[in-house]
């Protein structure tokens, strides 16, 4: 998979040993470094480029990359002026993240973390490792992607990373499950007619399951439970409108439309769409929004311009 | 003059210990299918047949760097979260043992202890979680209470043992915080923790090692 992508996308290359998709050109900034399993395709390796990502790890479908592989991609974005890690908050995800980054601090690389738990649908817990990290993590990429690119130092571009996570929610609903290749059934099943509200991009179960609703009301539903947890009000905001990998864009559409109308009766004003698989759960039908806050200096970097293959601004 | 395991001493016992889980393993994996993912014995097993792969290379090396190696290969190896705290445990062992050659009553006393810190760090968990971490950190209560006693190093070992054998029986009853065993309603109440069996087998082998060969 990770070939393939390095076949089509002349800017990146593909380190087989370390299951890494890294920029062909080394950047002369702060390195950004995010990953995680295989299954979410476009992300992460596809937001390797540009204003974006300097490296990408890929671990099994649905499971961590290992220290050793996320330590290399770290070494593949380093050029000296440190890098940082953009974390998905699972606790698999975490420890061997955590885990390079103690290793790189050996080799004398400074590495900041940021870790991007944005899924409104779990309920922060001091026990469990609360909520999950899903499609608002592109904003994140985008925004510290830019600020590096910018010539930020690994300070200003850890905070800014920091603040895009912590004002940005998401919200998904599935309309079925996936299949894991490695097993070969589905893990769970959602009956016909049926949809889960706030299902994991690794099919955790969500909050309810419920009858198949219409656009008009599933946008009503992911609208309410992102503006109940941060306040958007009189906001710009950036939203995805995300597939989860089986849904039409068609559907997508249709869906951003009904968003569209119910932001602007809440005022608050969406000043940039991202419609389409951004982050996916193999073949999963179904879809989620997430909705960033932004103030000046998030909007000037997530417009500024980036290249790759699955976000291309300016 | 008490015990001293050196590095190859230490191959040995990894060698031992490595055996003996692949004997465990339908038994660990019949357990681990009931309360999680199933896959804990292949990917700890697949860690230690590595290992054993590399006993020569092992053998040549310094205590420091030698468990600093042991660590990145469990890491990779083994994968998953078992296998960032296996590495972290080593990595840190490794670390704080810069300065001893070899492991004797006081610095295996450190080498364990230091595990047992590192994964409870790296894995944000603490002992009465249904965890690896029950065993070892019975084993090591067990182990310092007994060298703070005055105990003789036969008596201390045979205390690590059984401390963690009591660790994982104690899993037995406890539910489960963290991992997939959690997600289920009766918390895995009622089986022992699969990791706990392991880490379990790996501190009895170290114990008999002792015991058998070097007092």
């Amino acid at each position: 998979m990770l070939a393939g992508m390095a076949a089509v996308n002349p800017e990146v290359c593909y380190d087989r040993e370390g299951e890494v998709i890294y920029r062909r050109k080394k950047a002369e900034k702060v390195g950004i470094v995010s990953g995680g399993g295989s299954g979410h395709e476009p992300a992460h390796a596809g937001y390797v480029g540009m204003g974006m990502l300097d490296a990408a790890v890929a671990g099994n479908v649905f499971a961590s990359p290992d220290p050793a592989r996320i330590l290399n991609g770290i070494e593949h974005a380093d050029s000296g002026r440190g890098v940082l890690l953009v974390i998905k908050n699972y606790s698999g995800d975490i420890m061997n993240f955590e885990m390079a980054a103690d290793l790189a601090a050996d080799m004398d690389i400074p590495v900041r973390s940021v870790v991007v738990r944005d899924d409104v649908a779990v309920k922060e817990s001091t026990y469990s490792t609360g909520r999950r990290g899903i499609a608002g993590t592109v904003f994140v990429h985008k925004i510290a992607g830019a600020r590096a690119e910018a010539g930020g130092t690994l300070e200003e571009v850890a905070e800014l990373a920091q603040r895009t996570a912590d004002n940005v929610r998401s919200f998904g609903v599935s309309l079925s499950s996936c299949i894991l290749p490695a097993v070969g059934t589905p893990g769970f099943t959602i009956g016909e007619g049926q949809m889960e509200l706030g299902m994991g991009i690794h099919g955790e179960p969500g909050i309810e399951q419920t009858a198949m609703k219409q656009a008009s009301e599933i946008a009503e539903i992911m609208v309410e439970k992102i503006t109940a947890d941060l306040d958007y009000s009189g906001a710009e905001t950036a939203v995805i409108v995300n597939g989860l990998g089986g849904t039409p864009l068609m559907e997508l559409y249709i869906l951003a439309g009904e968003i569209d109308q119910k932001l602007r009766a809440k005022n608050i004003t969406p000043v940039k769409y991202l419609t389409g698989n951004f982050m996916t759960s193999l073949e999963m039908a179904g879809a989620s929004m997430s909705m960033l806050r932004l103030d000046d200096e998030m909007k000037q970097y997530l417009t500024a311009p980036c290249g790759t293959m699955a976000w291309k601004e300016g | 003059m008490g015990f001293q395991i050196t590095p190859k001493e230490y191959v040995d016992y990894i060698i031992l210990a490595g055996e003996e889980i692949e004997k465990n393993g339908e038994y660990v994996t019949a357990l681990d299918a009931k309360t999680g993912d199933g896959d804990h014995w292949v990917n700890l097993n697949s860690g230690f047949q590595k290992l054993i792969s590399m006993q020569e290379e092992l053998k040549t090396m310094e205590l420091a760097p030698m468990l600093k190696k042991i660590g990145m290969t469990l890491m990779s190896a083994i994968g998953g979260s078992s296998g960032v705290l296996y590495g972290s445990g080593y990595l840190a062992a490794s670390k704080a043992l810069k300065e001893a050659g070899t492991l004797d009553i006081d610095t295996l006393y450190v080498f364990l202890q230091t595990e047992l810190n590192a994964i409870m760090e790296r894995g944000k968990a603490k002992p009465g979680w249904k965890t690896m971490i029950d065993s070892l950190y019975e084993g090591v209560e067990a182990y310092g209470a007994a060298k703070e006693a005055g105990q003789d190093e036969r008596q201390v070992m045979e205390a690590l043992k059984r401390g963690a054998q009591e660790g994982r029986d104690r899993t037995r009853e406890m539910e489960a915080v963290k991992g997939r065993a959690s997600y289920q309603t009766h918390k895995g109440v009622g089986e022992l923790d699969p990791g706990a069996v392991t880490m379990c087998i790996q501190l009895e082998c170290l114990s008999d090692y002792i015991l058998n060969h070097k007092l």
